[in-house]
């Protein structure tokens, strides 16, 4: 009699179980998608916020205002066609390591023990290197360098100004297999005398970065014709 | 006890009768009290039903509409590479009822007089004071006056956020992007062509693309400003274009304007030179008239000889060049010296008719193709048009167009002859390049290179040269039309350049506008002298921007050219 009488109020308590359940189940969904709309919500702010913030920045450094910085403090401009490099091998080019001549350090004579030439006229070649070698003065060694461009002698100059003018030069010069010689006519005024001075030393006369004569300067080149 | 029982009297009828009425009358009340119960219930079943719906499927009361995407009030402008022109933002605005204050309106103006000393205590009060029910004490106003005067706690201040348009660049590409009206419509420039995009919800979303680059307009706003400012000049205009595409990369009109406040340019700087002015352009002309008579079969040589005396006696008037060669000159050397005598011969033997059909062909008839809606038309001498004119329209004069429609010109003859209507948007996937239509042959386009090359290697336009990028182009100096007359003193001067000459990319036209003479000119007001460093200058800057590298060995067949031009003596 009691299952029986029961039944009805089970059904029921049951029913609204379900009922509760599914309810609890759809209260869920419900507060997970606004969650969900709160953070899409969130993001159109933020994406807001953004834009306003980029749109300043932009504003505040906007090209105008570059340029004027440029103009005032930076003079930067822009970069000449020989600034570009063609590859990767034009820019380890850059990067070779600059030779500089070190006075201070000694003298080494590199060319000391080479073999005595034979009895000859001087400028002849040698025939025999195999020959005995015997200690050799450097003044016999510069003296054969140097004959070589005997067609391009000029009048020796006094031993002085030849000084000078081998110091000013001799840092700016490229490196050549004669720098040897060089520093050795340097060390000895004497030697220097004796040698006769070749081409490259007249040509240091006149330094190329200096500005040229004010004549060609204050007059307009005449291939600046006005235009049309 | 003598009160009869119940049970021994016998209920009279008309009791009895009444025991049934009443026993109907409470039969009905259940039926009744029934009904109203299950109506009751049925409501409360369907109210509780519809919250259950409510709940699993309906929308929940804290849900907040919109702002699940940012669509702005007016669509963004943006560059060639996404950098913003113009852009919608929300700006603080202060307004005031004056039918809503409740403090003390005295008070009031003299405490908005000290914050926003545009307008003075008197004309506060008199605002506040009016029956207008609304205006605007400031737009755009900056977050700390809002504060300050939310700080005034007045309820009749009305402080609210508005969409405005802001344009991050300012006087950037001013006249390309225009500016808007107080209600946010377009009033010039793109804004107005494009005022529908826009503004309409369904395409506002995606930013506009134009087909400017900021980098290269600033480049040549800042070196023609420049160039403006040494000359003293009144105006000046330039054009950066595409060759193969006509994609409009850069294009300004000085004095410029800033579209954040519209209202305070002048006309003369709202004017857009580029487009809209149409000028007398002078020698840059010549080039067509060469092409012309090349691709007419009426030069055959960069070799022919034409004879070029001190000044030429033609239909009833004379022409005089400004370097006058006394004796017989080549197409090539006309061109390096930039010859009228020599060009209107060439013109001549062209003829009205087949030079009308090529310009008309090449559009400097018609109104500059654009898709702005500030547009010049063409100026020609109309019915006039006889052999005279037809001399003077071949090196440039009589003739009337815009610097935009000039750059046309080049980019259709250095494009291998192919005709691209210019055009201020992108070509990108949206945007597909349209097939062009042939004006010149391609013979004639190549031909063209060297000669140009020459004018800027050899002739009047070597101070437009950059070097390592190859420019060549052609030196243009008219004389402007000052009441009725042609001054000899005013001049307008432009150089139109195509830069690498040997395989053209980029043609660049730029103008400058009654130029005065200084000390580094020697006197010369002409184009080599003004627009054509500018040229230099602005290739310089803009080439390796463009991905046009630099190279000192390479140049256009100079052969083509070069032996017919009589080298004198130094």
């Amino acid at each position: 009699m009691s299952g029986r009488s029961f039944h009805s109020l089970f059904m029921v308590a049951s029913c609204a179980g379900a009922a509760l359940g599914c309810y609890l189940v759809s209260l869920r969904v419900a507060s997970e998608r606004a969650s969900l709309e709160d953070v899409e919500t969130r993001i159109v702010l933020a994406q807001r916020d953004l834009r306003v913030l980029q749109t300043e920045i932009g504003t505040r450094g906007r090209l105008a205002q570059l340029e004027r910085w440029n103009v005032k403090v930076l003079a930067l401009s822009a970069p000449a066609a020989d600034q570009f490099l063609g590859g990767s091998f034009e820019l380890a080019r850059l990067t070779r390591p600059e030779t500089k001549v070190d006075f201070q350090a000694p003298v080494v004579l590199a060319s000391a023990p080479a073999p005595e030439p034979k009895a000859g006229p001087i400028g002849q070649p040698d025939t025999d290197d195999a020959g005995a070698p015997t200690a050799q003065s450097p003044r016999s060694l510069i003296h054969e360098a140097s004959l070589k461009t005997e067609t391009r002698e000029v009048p020796a100059k006094p031993v002085a100004s030849m000084r000078q003018a081998a110091q000013v030069k001799s840092s700016d010069r490229p490196v050549t297999a004669a720098k040897p010689v060089d520093k050795i006519s340097v060390d000895k005024p004497g030697l220097a005398a004796a040698k006769p001075v070749t081409k490259r030393v007249q040509l240091a006369k006149n330094d190329p970065l200096a500005p040229l004569p004010e004549k060609h300067l204050s007059k307009p080149s005449k291939d600046s014709a006005p235009a049309r | 006890m003598n009160a009869p029982s119940p049970a021994l009297v016998a209920p009279r009828p008309e009791r009895l009768r009444l025991v049934g009425q009443r026993r109907q009358m409470l039969a009905v009340m259940h039926q009744r009290l029934m009904f109203g119960m299950l109506v009751y219930a049925g409501i409360v079943a369907l109210i509780g039903l519809r919250i259950l719906w409510l709940a699993a499927f309906g929308d929940h009361a804290g849900r907040k509409e919109g702002l699940t995407s940012l669509v702005p009030d007016r669509g963004d402008i943006v560059d060639r590479d996404g950098e913003p022109l113009a852009r919608t933002i929300d700006a603080w605005t202060i307004a005031v009822h004056p039918g809503k204050i409740i403090g003390d309106k005295l008070e009031i103006a003299r405490r908005l007089a000290e914050l926003m000393p545009e307008r003075t205590e008197e004309q506060y009060f008199a605002l506040l004071k009016s029956n207008k029910p609304f205006f605007y004490l400031r737009r755009r106003a900056a977050p700390g006056l809002v504060e300050a005067v939310n700080a005034l706690g007045e309820p009749g201040l009305a402080i609210q956020r508005e969409p405005d348009r802001l344009y991050p660049q300012t006087s950037l590409a001013a006249h390309v992007i225009g500016f808007t009206d107080i209600d946010g419509h377009g009033a010039a420039g793109v804004e107005r062509a494009f005022d529908k995009y826009l503004s309409d919800p369904a395409t506002r979303g995606k930013p506009l693309q134009l087909s400017i680059s900021s980098r290269i307009q600033q480049a040549l706003e800042h070196e023609l400003g420049d160039a403006m400012t040494t000359f003293s000049a009144i105006g000046a205009a330039g054009v950066v274009m595409d060759v193969h595409t006509g994609e409009v990369l850069a294009m300004t009109s000085l004095p410029s304007i800033n579209p954040n406040t519209p209202g305070q340019g002048t006309p003369e700087a709202h004017f857009n030179r580029a487009t809209l002015g149409v000028f007398e352009l002078g020698s840059t002309f010549k080039p067509f008239t060469v092409a012309m008579a090349m691709d007419s079969d009426v030069i055959k040589s960069m070799g022919q000889i034409y004879n070029c005396p001190d000044a030429l006696p033609a239909y009833g008037h004379f022409i005089h060049d400004t370097h006058p060669f006394g004796r017989q000159c080549t197409v090539a050397e006309i061109m390096e010296e930039s010859s009228n005598i020599g060009t209107a011969q060439i013109a001549d033997q062209l003829g009205t008719t087949r030079q009308k059909a090529w310009l008309k062909k090449m559009g400097f008839l018609d109104k500059v193709e654009i898709e702005l809606k500030e547009r010049g038309r063409a100026l020609n001498p109309g019915s006039r048009w006889g052999p005279f004119e037809t001399m003077t329209i071949g090196f440039g004069h009589g003739i009337a167009v815009a610097p935009l429609q000039l750059a046309m010109g080049y980019a259709t003859l250095f494009d291998g002859g192919v005709y691209h209507p210019p055009t201020i948007l992108k070509h990108g996937p949206d945007n597909p390049l349209q097939p062009g239509r042939r004006v010149f042959s391609e013979d004639t386009s190549y031909r063209m290179r060297s000669l140009l090359r020459l004018v800027v290697m050899k002739g009047t336009g070597r101070k437009a040269d950059a070097p390592g990028y190859r420019v060549g182009g052609k030196t243009g100096t008219a004389q402007k039309l000052i009441n009725g007359h042609y001054s000899q003193t005013i001049n307008l001067t432009s150089f139109a350049g195509v830069f690498p000459m040997d395989d053209p990319r980029y043609v660049i036209v730029v103008m400058l506008d009654e130029p005065k003479a200084t000390k580094e000119t020697y006197g010369f007001t002409t184009a080599g002298w003004n627009v054509a460093p500018v040229v230099s200058r602005t290739v310089s800057r803009i080439a390796p921007m463009l991905g046009v590298a630099p190279n000192m060995n390479r140049e256009p067949n100079m052969g083509e050219v070069l032996p017919f031009v009589h080298e004198t003596k130094e």
